[in-house]
């Protein structure tokens, strides 16, 4: 089909839709100069699915006129919505009004929603949000729970890294300060035999396991390596063994807070004036800051990890950072001659532990399974749960190289994996997607979706909505363990695991939480609306029922608006039939709230429909 | 601060306000299913449970039963800053030495623990781990030996753990399996024998049988659709019954996706099982004083009108001792129970997160079977509870906390435990990895007892007959030789109700 045929199609696609559909249509130039599409509201609405915290008319509509490769161009370089100045900003409020400061983890959440349902930049805050699950950090946490602020600007180095370098978001993540305390790698030290004591394995396993390459070799096309393919069965192949993670454990020693006092270094004596205190006992509050200043405002937790002793020439950092060999990881084509790091105590005193540093991290990221292992996970995240081989391949080669088939372009750019993740057939036509493509909707996207489609907002602007773990068994930033809301490959036992595949999002999917939310969805659509007069004083967040009330004599209408914002026109003949036999059922002035009830009737049930929780 | 803000939310929450319709219809009766296969001979008379405690993270179990006499001191040699103090550990005085010899006590916050094995109401299992064949420090460090994939991995080792299928990448549990085996002889078709209050987990996935889940809190129906009696039934509310029967309709339609299938399958028997564990649990209250011993083991004041929350694992002992309590009105003869809680991966903070944890493990234990040894409970035979943990921690110490290890030690709880005794043989506890016999190399214990012959013991107690046991426990044929500390696959902990 010619292009002009394509347009020609849409055209007549809207012009097919309903009174509705066709009065809030936007006929826009340029339809040639967009070959990418998207051709159908449909289209742009399945897009934005993806790539956003859910659809609205207008922005499905500035979508069709932009097309998808404007549209990409325009999130790519959006300015990032941070969080971490509306927390400061109500800490120095607090602070100027001689009030105690509270600000706690439900304040963070409350900047999270108000980015992720109004910010401009919303695929970048969708790609932090995966990227969120894959490099986890949590407030379910001893040390980081008191802290929002640290968590705060770790979400908004995420966010302003979404679109970066691979390697520089490793980097990033490995010395944040939240990092450190959530992965014990902060304050790590040097093997000392004489306590029988070796350097905490805990970072070193999880960059490895979680952050980059995973268990096992895989092939460029994220399926595993067969380690003997005489063998029956697939035998795979290690990427790493206890040698490896022993020594990256070295590797990351000797990092503490940079604010931290450094070591004396006049003293001839190596024992002497060292100041060992200033190592254990160091402080987060900056130097130059006078007084106790609230721990949510210190330096120490916001500015990366520093080596203890780094610049100093005379001791450098040896009291607590490695410096002997250490094996990393071993690939074909590793840059260090099998993957051994060598000392680096020929190097300048003060510079040694950044040099190890950086070069643990080059083999890392260098390492062959990186594309496709972090390639399936934001696929699983944006788009679906079981993409083929050969998806996972062509978003594996972008991060290769974003130069595409050309060579010579640069490995781990996150902006040429976003756009190969979304712009893939399997993604972008709905004729190629699988049978048993797509994913069940995260628990916050649902709601996310629902507010984002109904303009939902609270009288005041606050956000009051700090725990949805109660409901959705996830929050930003709040998984149980280091292993997320849920695993990867975690596959419901029944007919789903039987047939090979996995399905992520239903690990929460217990009783108790299919109920929950279930229930508080209700809660967000028959109690928290604008005008609802029983809410009080309360001020939650409430959807605007008023521009769909206008159709809530039209059902057929409405049921078109509510296809198209939720189900991107794919809900079934049946569905719909049940539907509109429902809304008509509830006769016209049976009561004062018959259009009202027509609205959130139909809403709800949409909202809980296995057709809508499945996204394809 | 945090938790406040939480409960407000709980009590100000949506779904409450929305949902906050009184329940009165009863089932007068629950239906048996049509082809129900014969019963036992009866809930209640005939009644067996497991428990199983997972422990998330790895459970620093040389820390939690540690030598108190001549051997202290290699262990204090091994775990320096993080030794727990000789004097405050509580005494062990095992009826029958463990293999090899050695007097043990229990961490200092395991007092519950202690009384139980000094009364010979539960038991030690020493150095089980994961294993596919026996292996020893020599065969471990041989090439082509076969060990389980991913050994010292969170996730890997948890799910082997719960197989326990070392040599695959199996995903259901014993659990499960065992669930699918049973299940028929409960006369109750709807609720599943096997119910979390922990979540998903691998242990009671089976090929057939799929867990029920509920909170320690309870369970929950749908405001919107459930304020009347089953099947959309409700008396006179038209609103609502309209509603209802539209929402059944969309959840039992056919659908195309397994996703959806899935999803509509389990809203289905959530909402059936939940009106029926509803309506159950109101006749065990919270508050019934058959219940305070709880409260007694974790040294709060019981009151009879709202009795003051729990730590986390005792609110959920308690919702299943509850359930249990429940079991003739739910028609339950068989059930497995998992509970679990986090907080265990100590790499740092040890010294100050550990102790918290154990004392969770062993009141809430302890307050589980004092409720279950009230007269008019009368259970401890018939039920057993057993700890699980990915891996035990490594001997060594990395400045402030413990790495991942392997092998690990586990109690077992019940009147039908054969107690107050220490199975198989502890570990050399030198801190040396290279000359340590027991050390893979790099602190990490090779366990001398498998998780096979650890869930079989437990298995075969539950009424496992001999081949349905090589079928759930395939690897149990190995698990012989001098290499393990008991051969077989019975380690001889349980005897028969």
């Amino acid at each position: 089909m010619g292009r002009r045929h394509r347009a020609a199609a849409a055209l007549a696609l809207l012009l097919a839709a309903p009174a509705a559909l066709a009065q809030d249509a936007i006929f826009a130039d340029g339809f040639d100069n967009r070959p990418e599409g998207p051709f159908t509201r449909a289209e742009a609405q399945r897009f934005l699915t993806q790539a956003t915290f859910g659809p609205t008319l207008a922005e499905i509509d500035r979508l069709l006129a932009m097309g998808y490769n404007a549209w990409l161009d325009e999130q790519f370089v959006a300015t990032t919505s941070r969080q971490l100045p509306f927390l400061d900003q109500l800490i120095q409020a607090d602070i100027a009004a001689n009030r105690p400061i509270d600000v706690w983890q439900d304040k963070r959440q409350e900047i999270w929603w108000r980015n992720v349902l109004s910010g401009n930049d919303q695929l970048r805050q969708r790609v932090a949000y995966a990227l969120s699950q894959i490099l986890v950090v949590s407030d379910q946490n001893g040390a980081l729970e008191g802290n929002p602020t640290t968590l705060a600007h770790w979400h908004d180095m995420l966010a302003s890294g979404a679109f970066g370098s691979y390697r520089t978001l490793l980097e990033n993540v490995t010395l944040h300060p939240s990092m450190g305390h959530y992965l014990s790698m902060f304050g790590n030290r040097k093997p000392d035999a004489a306590l029988n004591i070796r350097p905490d394995e805990n970072y070193a396993r999880e960059i490895t396991q979680l952050f980059s390459v995973g268990l096992v070799m895989l092939n460029a096309d994220g399926t595993p390596v067969d380690g003997n393919p005489a063998q029956a069965g697939v035998q795979p192949v290690p990427t790493y063994n206890q040698d490896t993670i022993r020594g990256f454990a070295h590797v990351f020693t000797g990092w503490k807070y940079s604010t931290c006092i450094p070591p004396n270094t006049t003293s001839a004596d190596p024992n002497n004036n060292l100041n060992w205190w200033n190592w254990e006992y160091c402080s987060s509050q900056a130097q130059s800051v006078s007084g106790d200043q609230d721990w949510r405002l210190h330096e120490g937790w916001r500015t990366p990890l520093r080596p203890w002793g780094e610049g100093n020439t005379v001791r450098g950092e040896v009291y607590y950072a490695h410096e002997g060999t250490k094996q990393l990881l071993n690939y074909p084509g590793v840059s260090l001659p099998n993957g051994v790091l060598p000392s680096s105590s020929g190097r300048t005193a003060g510079s040694r532990a950044r040099h190890d540093l950086g070069l643990a991290l080059d083999n890392v990221f260098n390492h062959p399974n990186v594309g496709p292992f972090i390639a399936r996970q934001l696929i699983q995240r944006l788009v679906s749960s079981n993409p083929s081989p050969d998806y996972i391949g062509r978003v594996a080669a972008a991060f290769a190289d974003d130069n595409g088939a050309a060579a010579g372009g640069t490995r781990g750019n996150l902006r040429a994996v976003v756009r190969a993740v979304l712009m893939d057939p399997e993604a972008r036509n709905l004729a190629q997607v699988p049978a048993n493509g797509g994913k069940l909707r995260e628990p916050l996207l649902r709601v996310s979706a629902l507010w984002r489609a109904l303009d939902a907002r609270s009288r005041d602007g606050r956000i009051r909505e700090g725990w949805p773990e109660v409901y959705g068994a996830q929050a930003v930033l709040r998984s149980p363990t280091v292993f997320n809301f849920y695993l990867p490959t975690y596959a419901l036992p029944g007919e789903i695991a039987n047939a090979g595949l996995v399905s992520p999002e239903f690990q929460i999917t217990t009783d108790t939480y299919i109920t929950r939310l279930t229930n508080e969805l209700g809660g967000k659509v028959y109690w928290a609306w604008i005008g609802n007069t029983g809410l009080d004083s309360w001020d939650p967040v409430q959807v605007d029922l008023s521009r769909d009330l206008a159709l809530a004599d039209q059902p057929a209408a409405l049921l078109d608006r509510y296809n198209l914002l939720f189900l991107g026109g794919t809900m079934s003949a049946g569905m719909r039939s049940t539907l509109l036999a429902h809304l008509n059922d509830i006769a016209p002035n049976s009561w004062e709230g018959w259009r009202r009830e027509r609205v959130q009737d139909a809403l709800w049930l949409i909202l809980t429909s296995p057709e809508y929780v499945v996204e394809r | 601060m945090a938790t406040d803000h939480r409960r407000d939310f709980i009590r100000r929450s949506l779904a409450t306000l929305a949902g906050s319709a009184a329940f009165t219809a009863l089932p007068a009766k629950l239906a048996l299913a049509q082809n129900a296969r014969p019963m036992l001979r009866g809930a209640g008379i005939d009644y067996r449970a497991l428990v199983c405690i997972y422990l998330y993270g790895g459970n620093d179990c040389f820390n939690m039963i540690v030598p108190r006499d001549a051997g202290y001191a290699a262990y204090q040699a091994t775990r320096t800053n993080l030794a727990v103090a000789q004097n405050a550990l509580h005494a062990l005085s095992p009826v029958q030495a463990p293999i090899g010899g050695g007097q043990f006590g229990m961490h200092p916050e395991m007092r519950g623990i202690a009384d139980l094995f000094n009364a010979q109401r539960a038991a030690i299992v020493a150095n089980v781990g994961p294993l596919v064949r026996p292996v020893n420090k020599t065969t471990y460090q041989q090439p082509g030996t076969l060990l389980p994939p991913q050994l010292f991995s969170h996730s890997d080792q948890s799910v082997v753990w719960q197989t326990p299928r070392a040599d695959t990448t199996a995903r259901t549990g014993w659990g499960g399996r065992l669930a699918d085996i049973f299940f028929s002889s409960n006369a109750n078709p709807t609720l599943s024998m096997n119910v979390s209050l922990a979540g998903e987990n691998v242990f009671q996935a089976g090929q057939t049988v799929l867990p029920y889940f509920m909170s320690s809190s309870g369970v929950e129906r749908i405001g919107m659709i459930e304020t009347g009696a089953a099947n959309c039934a409700d008396g006179g509310q038209g609103w609502n019954r309209r509603r209802c029967l539209t929402f059944n309709a969309l959840q039992n339609a056919t659908y195309a996706h397994p996703f959806q299938r899935a999803y509509a399958n389990r809203m289905r028997a959530t909402r059936e099982t939940t009106r029926m564990v509803d309506v159950a649990l109101a006749t065990v209250p919270r508050n019934d004083p058959v219940f305070q011993p709880f409260w007694t083991a974790f040294g709060l004041a019981w009151n009879a009108t709202n009795p003051p929350e729990l730590p986390d694992l005792g609110e959920q002992l308690l919702m299943i001792a509850r359930v249990i309590r429940a079991r003739d009105a739910l028609q339950m003869s068989r059930q497995l129970f998992f509970a679990g809680i986090g907080g265990f991966d100590t790499h740092d903070n040890q010294l100050t997160d550990h102790g918290p944890l154990l004392r969770q493990i062993s009141a809430g234990l302890k307050g589980f079977y004092d409720v279950l040894a009230q007269p008019s409970m009368a259970l401890t035979n018939q039920v057993t509870a057993f700890t699980a943990s990915e891996f035990g921690r490594t001997l060594s110490n990395n400045g402030d906390g413990t790495d991942h290890g392997w092998g690990g030690h586990h109690i077992v709880v019940g009147g039908s435990v054969i107690g107050g005794r220490i199975y198989g043989r502890m570990p050399n506890l030198s801190g040396n990895s290279q000359t340590n016999p027991d050390d893979a190399g790099w602190g990490q214990i090779i366990p001398t007892l498998s998780v096979d012959q650890y869930a079989a013991t437990l298995a075969t107690w539950f009424g496992l007959g001999a081949t349905d046991r090589a079928a759930i426990f395939p690897n149990l044929q190995h698990m012989t030789g001098s290499m393990l500390s008991i051969p077989g696959p019975d380690l001889g902990f349980m005897q028969a109700v």
